[in-house]
């Protein structure tokens, strides 16, 4: 290889030395080089740790354009969608419980977009959390809970009447430990409703089903959850 | 006289035998940034498998390095990313040319001028990424670089 340009000689201490960082690295040099025959000059690139944390959840329709798995990318959606059922009135609080469906159209895995959940019955829910540390940590998603669902009149039906089960299509959905377990909304709480391993990807489908074990007043009752995803 | 022929033949052997390269660091004090802040991404933003957990970042660096202790000498010079915190890494560069551009992994070095030294500094601007192991990174840390001269 031979030199393409002619490089310009500056000498040391002068105008190229821009700045004080540049000047101290020289000076450190220098000092290095006054007392050895070996030279210890080094320049260095700092990295750390804290940016590039992300955490992603996807309840119902979610923000995917495309699937991971095929280059797609996170976004934000702000639907919010909704679980419910109508109960024939022969059969209001006769203890049977009514499954619910879901208005979300979403069945498919936004990792890969394998059919896992079955739509109107099952709910999908889905996440990741991405951070630097080493381990076996997790980052836990909550269920902000009202106290009860209301209706028009005011007629109150506790949240605890709701719960859920758990599940999906493929291996992945019918092992026993799912990242989102079944449960019971725990009304007027925030409970956690399930966990996210760190650098993993985790995803479940949710069956709810309203118990329908009381006589409440004949009312369309309504009531939000928020589901809260939140990393150190 | 067969003294005299042993000794010459011992002579000749000698002057075959290719006398170790002497390495030694350049100062490289001149270089911009010298400590400069490298911003890392996610090579795979989301986790799917297989699980991909390194992160990379690019960097414009100026190098500047002081070869005048070789001036109108041959030599080789090597970039040099030593094993060190946070762990196995590895690092790329592109040039404008007077460098070569390159790849090591740490722990080793890799070769980025060849040639007779003309000027008292060799200079050159490098597109530098470095790619590390995101679970690896627990603080901030100052990664080594340096280079190195062996003379001909």
């Amino acid at each position: 290889m031979s030199p393409l340009r002619r490089d310009t000689l500056s000498p040391p201490g002068g105008a190229g030395l821009h700045n004080a960082r540049r000047l101290a690295g020289f000076i450190l040099c220098a000092a290095l080089l006054a007392g050895a025959s070996s030279r210890v000059c080094a320049f260095t690139v700092s990295i750390a740790p804290a940016a590039p944390k992300t955490v992603y959840l996807q309840v119902g329709v979610g923000g995917f354009t495309g699937n991971y798995d095929a280059g797609g990318t996170p976004g934000n959606n702000a639907s919010v969608n909704k679980d419910s059922v109508s109960v024939a009135a022969a059969a209001v609080g006769n203890g049977a419980a009514q499954a619910m469906t879901t208005d979300s159209t979403v069945g498919a895995s936004s990792y890969d977009g394998y059919a896992f959940c079955n739509v109107p019955a099952q709910l999908y829910i889905g996440g990741f959390y991405r951070t630097t540390s080493a381990g076996a940590g997790s980052v836990n998603v909550t269920a902000t809970v009202p106290a009860a669902l209301l209706d028009a009149a005011g007629n109150a039906l506790s949240f605890a009447r709701i719960s859920w089960t758990t599940g999906g299509n493929g291996p992945t959905g019918t092992t026993t430990t799912q990242p989102f377990p079944a449960g019971t909304f725990a009304a007027g709480t925030v409970q956690t409703v399930g966990a996210i391993g760190q650098n993993q990807w985790a995803e479940s489908c949710w069956s709810f089903s309203y118990s329908n074990t009381t006589l409440p007043a004949a009312g369309t009752y309504t009531g939000r959850v928020l589901y809260t995803l939140s990393a150190p | 006289m067969y003294l005299l022929g042993r000794l010459l033949l011992l002579v000749m052997l000698v002057a075959a035998v290719p006398a170790a390269a002497k390495t030694t660091v350049i100062d490289d004090s001149g270089t911009l940034p010298y400590d400069g802040p490298l911003t890392l991404h996610w090579q795979q933003l989301a986790p799917h498998r297989p699980v991909d957990n390194r992160m990379s970042g690019t960097l414009a660096v100026h190098v500047r390095l002081h070869v005048a202790p070789w001036l109108r000498r041959s030599g080789r010079i090597y970039l040099v990313l030593p094993a060190q915190q946070p762990g196995p890494m590895s690092a790329s560069w592109s040039t404008q040319g007077r460098l070569l551009a390159g790849n090591l992994s740490s722990g080793r070095r890799a070769l980025v001028y060849s040639g007779l030294i003309t000027t008292p500094f060799v200079e050159d601007v490098l597109q530098l990424t470095l790619l590390v192991d995101g679970t690896q990174l627990r603080q901030l840390y100052h990664v080594n670089f340096k280079f190195e001269m062996d003379e001909d």
